[in-house]
């Protein structure tokens, strides 16, 4: 019993980055009908900088873990800003239908070879900013990083949804996501609109980065089964559906700790699959999703 | 106020619009018939940035708005009440008059922020039913009260000229009948307007000046007085049906 327990908070843990990745696709396929396939790298690239700056392996440490997410931040929001202004607005402008697939894709795969450049091919330790030692809540062990992960990502969320539901700008957001061309009449510039989902995407890539590195390793390769399964998640719980990617999220990350321990480690990323093969033939709008993938 | 030079228009290959001009005096209602599919909802478009004319001008206030954006036009003091509503369903109807309002409420935008929450307090006595649902999603309105809606919202950005395509479009005929008396009310007000409705009478009643579309062509243009004793014009537009 304790052990289910134990595999049930971390499966939520897991979830929740997955969760926070898969807000990130679905943040730019609201306004633009597009998703950054290079999401994973873009995580990368969050917890690489992180490491940068409040590990030891570049001189530093320059900052601590707490001081370093904000700047984290901004160096994703920065990379989702070049993604998509290189990426996406090419694609956008001239009405391609798949152009922004192929050049999303081929950024990550830059991104990814300048990081295994910079920093080399090998996994790398993320100090942790909390203690390492497990927390006994009813008998599981609970690393306070976990917690920290599920705190984060939720606070994330919320302050999103306080943005869009409160600021003028956050609803020029939500307008945008619903009626482009309505929205430009009201004045909004909603081709900035598109960059700044991009710039909101790959931050929370970046986020999700620093929030998991202390608990596994970092890396050049750390991205691209993260980015994958996150955006099983986003098709599992639909791309439309923001309580959907958290149910999507612990839905994956739950059936991989516990598959992980009851049958094998070997076969930990099948039921998610499984699940998401299901989905797509039963809804393939995703279990909260409203309508089937089809924009621009 | 708005005045349209030979004005073309094209979806694609398929060329719409072939060379439009007309002009809105300031304060003045000018209204824009013809038969579905002329072209009339096109023209709109054309003017507000939603499309981009492929030839002529379009000058606002004595600059050329031609080929800018929409909200870039829209800053610039044009709003435009789209055909088919457009209201943001999944916000509130408040939050759909704010963004009507957003050129007004951001930061170093060009137009002046004015009395955000007394022009709300207008449009809602405006539109009184809107103001007993202004917390209710707009997806929730119905038809009539979305058209509503959409009217109240392009009054919010305070423009110098309002486009309004089909206001009383799914309305019911008392609705109608208030619809056209709203417009009469800014009229007096002063509001520049320029008018598509299928109720050619109503609209020609109401309007100073009208023009006829007829396949991307002006056909006809006269005072509004003019063109509702045009035997032409009553034949084709003014009978039974509208
Ligand atoms: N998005 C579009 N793509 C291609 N063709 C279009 C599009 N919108 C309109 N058209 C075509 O342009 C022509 C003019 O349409 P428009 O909507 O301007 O007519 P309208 O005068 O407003 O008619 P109605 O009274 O029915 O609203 C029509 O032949 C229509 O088929
Ligand atoms: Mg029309």
């Amino acid at each position: 019993m304790d052990i289910l327990l134990q595999l049930l908070l971390s499966g939520i843990a897991l979830g929740m980055i997955y969760a926070v990745i898969a807000f990130g696709y679905q943040s730019t396929f609201a306004t633009s009908g597009t998703l950054n396939f290079g999401q994973g790298d873009a995580l990368m690239l969050g917890a690489m900088a992180g490491l940068s700056l409040s590990g030891s392996i570049m001189g530093g440490p320059y900052v601590n873990y707490w001081l370093m997410v904000p700047l984290v931040l901004l160096i994703g929001a920065f990379q989702g800003v070049v993604v998509e202004f290189i990426g996406v607005r090419p694609a956008i402008k001239t009405k391609s239908e798949f152009g922004w697939i192929m050049s999303t894709i081929a950024l990550g795969i830059i991104f990814r070879n300048t990081a295994e450049n910079l920093w080399g091919r090998d996994d790398l330790p993320f100090p942790s900013p909390l203690p390492t030692e497990p927390l006994h809540i009813f008998g599981a062990n609970v690393l306070p990083m976990e917690l920290l992960v599920v705190g984060g990502a939720i606070l994330m969320m919320v302050l999103v949804e306080l943005f869009n539901r409160r600021t003028i700008y956050g609803k020029a957001v939500v307008a945008t996501a619903s009626d482009r061309d309505a929205a430009g009449l009201m004045g909004i510039n909603t081709g900035l609109v598109i960059t700044f989902s991009y710039a909101l995407s790959s931050m929370s890539a970046a986020f999700a980065g620093v929030l998991i590195a202390p608990i596994t390793l970092t890396g050049a390769s750390m991205g691209a089964v993260l980015g994958l399964k996150a955006f099983a998640v986003a098709i599992i719980g639909g791309l439309t559906s923001g309580m959907g990617v958290i149910v999507g999220g612990l839905l994956l990350g739950i059936a991989e700790t516990t598959t992980g321990f009851y049958i094998s480690t070997g076969y930990k990323d099948v039921p998610g699959l499984v699940l998401l093969l299901l989905v797509l033939a039963i809804k393939p709008s995703g279990l909260f999703g409203k309508k089937a993938i089809k924009k621009v | 106020m708005l005045q349209v030079k030979d004005l073309k228009a094209a979806y694609g290959q398929v060329q719409v619009l072939h060379g439009i001009s007309l002009s809105v005096p300031k304060g003045q209602v000018v209204t824009l018939i013809g038969s579905n599919g002329a072209g009339k909802s096109t023209t709109m478009r054309a003017l507000s940035g939603m499309l981009k004319p492929t030839a002529g001008t379009v000058m606002l206030g004595g600059q050329s708005i031609t080929g800018l954006p929409a909200h870039r036009i829209t800053r610039r003091g044009l709003a435009h009440s789209p055909e088919g509503r457009r209201v943001f369903p999944a916000q509130t109807v408040r939050d759909n008059l704010l963004l009507g309002a957003f050129t007004r409420l951001t930061i170093g935008s060009s137009r002046a922020r004015g009395d955000i929450e007394g022009d709300m307090d207008r449009s809602l006595d405006l539109f009184p039913r809107l103001r007993e649902r202004q917390h209710q999603l707009a997806g929730t309105l119905s038809g009539g009260e979305q058209q509503m809606l959409a009217m109240a919202r392009a009054l919010m950005l305070n423009p110098e000229v309002l486009l309004l395509d089909e206001p009383s479009m799914g309305l019911a005929p008392i609705l109608v009948e208030e619809v056209f008396q709203i417009i009469g009310r800014l009229k007096a007000q002063g509001m520049t307007m320029l008018l598509v409705e299928q109720f050619a009478a109503a609209a020609l009643a109401v309007a100073d000046y009208g023009y006829v579309l007829e396949n991307g062509h002006i056909a006809v243009h006269g005072p509004a007085e003019q063109l509702r004793n045009d035997p032409k014009v009553r034949d084709a537009y003014l009978g039974s049906a509208h």
